[in-house]
C-alpha cells in the first residue's frame, strides 16, 4: 500500500459512513424499522417479564438487542453489495481506484451503529417508561465489548455481503441464517443445553464472543482475564474474517467482470 | 505507446435460455476489434443499437473481462493493471444511474472525489468550478432524486472530471435528452477536447459524430466496418444520391425486389405516420426514377423527390440500411 493511502481510505470510511446514514435517515420505511421497531420490541420484553428481577431483565435486553444486531448484519449489512448493484451504483464504484472491500466496510459500520443506537435509545426509553432499573455492572468493560462487537460483525458483514451476492437464492440463506445462529451464539439463553457438537460452532462465529462479553459484563462484574478471552476470540476472528473478506471479494470481482453482473439490468 | 490501443478485442456473452432444458446461447458483441486512439484525440465510436459500443467501453474501462484480445490503456493492460487505469480514467454510461438520488448533487461529487482520492481541500474548490461548468450551480444542494435526466446526465459528466483524468470514457452521453440538453452536453464536451484530454465517445447519431469527433469507427454487429475522419467517410457516399419515395404500405417482397436492382445501392424505409418513405440509395440519380416505379406497380405512391445524400445516408450506407 502506498502511503497516504491509509488516509484516504480511513476518509472514504468516514464519506461512506455519514452519507449511508443520511440515505437511510430520509427513508420513512427504514426509520421505522431502526427507531419504531425495537421500540415495540423493548416495551413488550419488559412487559412479559414483569417483576423477575433485574438480573433476568439486563440478560433479555441485551439478548434481544444481540438478535437485532444480527438481523442488521444479515439483512443490511448482507445487502450491501446488492443494494448497490439495484441502484446502478456498483458498476461506477467498482471502476473507481478505491477497493470496494473499504467502501463496503464504511457501509456496515454505518448499518451496525444505527442498530445499536436506535436498541439503545429505545432500550433507555422503554426503561423510563416502566421504571425498569438497567443497570450494567461493569460499564467500561461493557463499552470495550461493544466496540469490540461493532467491529467483529462489520467484519463478518463483508464476508455475508460478498457471499450474498454471489448467490443468486440470497433470501433463503438469510431466512435460514438468523435463527440458528440466534441460538448458536446464545443470545437468548446458554449454548450449554445444546447437543455437544454444535459447541464448535458457534466458537468460530464472533456473534458468540459478542454474547458472552456483553452478558458477562452487563450482568456482572468480571475480572480482566475472564473477559480479554472473549475479547481476543473476537478480535481473531474478526481478522480471520477480514482476510476471508479480501479473498472473496477478489474473487466475486472478477467473476462479476466475466459475467457481466456488475450492472444489474 | 498510443492512449488506447485495442487489438483484435472480442468480448462473447453467455445467457441461459429456456428454462427446463438450460441452454447457453452465446453472443458475439465484440468480434476482433482493432483501434488506436492517440493522445489529446477525440475519438468516436458510432453504431446503431447492440452494435457493441457499450460493451467495448466496458472492457476499457476494467468493468468487464474480454474474451480475446488485448486493449491497453496509457500501456497498462485492462485486465492485469486494472488498478493503474482507474485513477488515471474517467467514465460515464449513459442515462440516469449511478448517482445516489437521496443525496444532493454536491454529496454525490464529495462522495466520488473521496472515491478517487482528491485531497478534501481541493474537492471543495473543484466542486463549484465543475458545477458551473455544466451549469449546475444553482441546483448543488438539492436532491439528485429530483433532477432531469438532463442535470443527471450533466452530474455524471461533473462526477467523472473530479479527479482531473487524462482520458474519458463517454458512453452515448445525449443518449435520451431533448436537442436542447443534447447541445448542451456536446458543449461540455468541446470544452473539454480543447483542454486536450483524450476522449472515446460513443454515440448513435452521425451528426454528432461528424459535429465533435476527429476520427470515428463505424461499428456494427461488433466489427469496425469503417475507421477514418467524419469528412472521409462522407465520401463513401459521395457518388450517390438519394431518392425518397413515399408510400402507402409497401410489401416485404417488393421492398427485396428493389434491393436487388442493379442500380439500387442500399435502401432504408422511415416509418411515418400512415406512410412510409424509401431512402434509396442509387449513382443513377432521378435517371432511377422510372424503374423504381414501375417496381412499386401496384402500391399508392406518394411524393418522389431526389436529393443530395447526407452524412446519415452514408452512415446508413456502412451498416447495410439497418437504421
Ligand atoms: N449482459 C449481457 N448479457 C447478454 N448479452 C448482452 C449483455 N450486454 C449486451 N449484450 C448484447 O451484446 C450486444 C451488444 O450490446 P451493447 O454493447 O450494449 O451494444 P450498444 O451499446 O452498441 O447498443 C447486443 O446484442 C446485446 O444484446
Ligand atoms: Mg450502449
Amino acid at each position: 500500500m502506498k502511503p497516504g493511502m491509509m488516509k484516504a481510505y480511513v476518509h472514504v470510511i468516514k464519506l461512506t459512513f455519514i452519507f449511508t446514514l443520511k440515505q437511510s435517515m430520509t427513508d420513512a420505511f427504514i426509520l421505522f424499522g431502526i427507531f419504531v421497531q425495537p421500540l415495540l420490541i423493548a416495551i413488550m420484553a419488559l412487559f412479559i417479564l414483569g417483576d423477575q428481577g433485574d438480573g433476568l431483565v439486563i440478560f433479555i435486553v441485551v439478548g434481544s438487542g444481540l438478535t437485532g444486531l444480527w438481523d442488521s448484519v444479515l439483512f443490511q449489512s448482507g445487502n450491501s453489495i446488492t443494494r448497490e448493484r439495484w441502484t446502478g451504483t456498483l458498476e461506477a464504484l467498482v471502476g473507481m481506484p478505491t477497493p470496494l472491500a473499504v467502501i463496503v466496510f464504511g457501509k456496515n459500520l454505518a448499518f451496525v451503529t444505527q442498530s445499536l443506537s436506535s436498541m439503545i435509545v429505545a432500550y433507555a426509553f422503554a426503561s423510563i417508561i416502566f421504571g425498569y432499573p438497567l443497570s450494567i455492572e461493569a460499564p467500561t468493560l461493557f463499552i470495550i465489548s461493544v466496540v469490540m462487537t461493532v467491529l467483529s460483525l462489520v467484519c463478518l458483514g463483508l464476508v455475508l455481503a460478498t457471499l450474498f451476492v454471489l448467490n443468486p437464492d440470497v433470501q433463503r440463506w438469510q431466512n435460514g441464517l438468523e435463527f440458528p445462529v440466534f441460538i448458536l451464539a446464545g443470545f437468548l439463553f446458554p449454548i450449554a443445553i445444546l447437543p455437544q457438537w454444535t459447541t464448535p460452532l458457534s466458537y468460530i462465529l464472533a456473534p458468540y464472543w459478542a454474547a458472552v462479553a456483553l452478558h458477562m459484563s452487563s450482568g456482572g462484574k468480571p475480572d480482566i482475564l475472564e473477559i480479554s478471552v472473549p475479547w481476543a476470540m473476537m478480535a481473531l476472528l474478526g481478522v480471520l474474517y477480514l482476510f476471508l473478506a479480501f479473498w472473496l471479494f477478489r474473487k466475486m470481482l472478477f467473476k462479476a467482470r466475466v459475467d457481466a453482473t456488475l450492472s444489474g439490468q | 505507446m498510443n492512449t488506447i490501443e485495442v487489438k483484435e478485442l472480442r468480448r462473447i456473452y453467455k445467457t441461459n435460455i429456456g428454462v427446463i432444458r438450460r441452454k447457453v446461447k452465446e453472443i458475439v458483441a465484440v468480434d476482433g476489434i482493432t483501434f488506436d486512439v492517440n493522445r489529446g484525440e477525440l475519438f468516436g465510436l458510432l453504431g446503431p443499437n447492440g452494435a457493441g459500443k457499450t460493451t467495448m467501453i466496458k472492457m476499457l474501462t476494467t468493468l468487464l473481462i474480454p474474451t480475446g484480445g488485448t486493449a491497453k490503456i496509457l500501456g497498462y493492460d485492462v485486465v492485469d493493471q486494472a488498478n493503474e487505469i482507474r485513477s488515471r480514467i474517467g467514465f460515464i454510461f449513459g442515462g440516469e444511474r449511478g448517482l445516489y438520488w437521496r443525496l444532493s448533487g454536491i454529496d454525490n461529487l464529495r462522495y466520488f472525489a473521496s472515491l478517487y482520492h482528491v485531497d478534501p481541500e481541493v474537492t471543495m474548490k473543484r466542486i463549484p468550478q465543475l458545477l458551473e461548468l455544466v451549469g449546475l450551480s444553482d441546483r448543488g444542494e438539492e436532491k439528485v432524486e429530483g433532477y432531469s435526466r438532463g442535470m443527471k446526465q450533466r452530474l455524471h459528466i461533473a462526477r467523472t472530471l473530479l479527479h482531473d483524468p487524462e482520458i474519458l470514457f463517454l458512453d452515448e452521453p445525449t443518449m435520451g435528452l431533448d436537442p436542447v440538453g443534447g447541445r448542451e452536453i456536446r458543449q461540455v464536451i468541446r470544452d473539454l477536447q480543447s483542454e486536450k484530454k483524450t476522449i472515446l465517445l460513443t454515440t448513435h447519431y452521425m451528426f454528432e459524430a461528424d459535429a465533435l469527433c476527429e476520427r470515428v469507427a463505424v461499428i456494427d454487429q461488433g466489427r469496425i466496418v469503417a475507421l477514418d475522419t467524419p469528412e472521409a467517410l462522407k465520401q463513401v457516399v459521395s457518388d450517390l444520391s438519394v431518392i425518397e419515395i413515399e408510400v402507402f404500405g409497401v410489401p416485404e417482397e417488393i421492398l427485396n425486389q428493389i434491393r436487388n436492382l442493379p442500380f439500387v445501392d442500399t435502401v432504408s424505409v422511415e416509418d411515418l405516420d400512415q406512410k412510409q418513405a424509401l431512402h434509396v440509395h442509387s449513382a443513377k440519380g432521378s435517371e432511377a426514377i422510372p424503374p423504381l416505379l414501375s417496381a412499386l406497380e401496384g402500391v399508392r405512391v406518394g411524393k418522389v423527390t431526389v436529393r443530395e445524400p447526407t452524412l446519415e445516408d452514408a452512415y446508413v450506407r456502412l451498416v447495410g440500411g439497418k437504421v
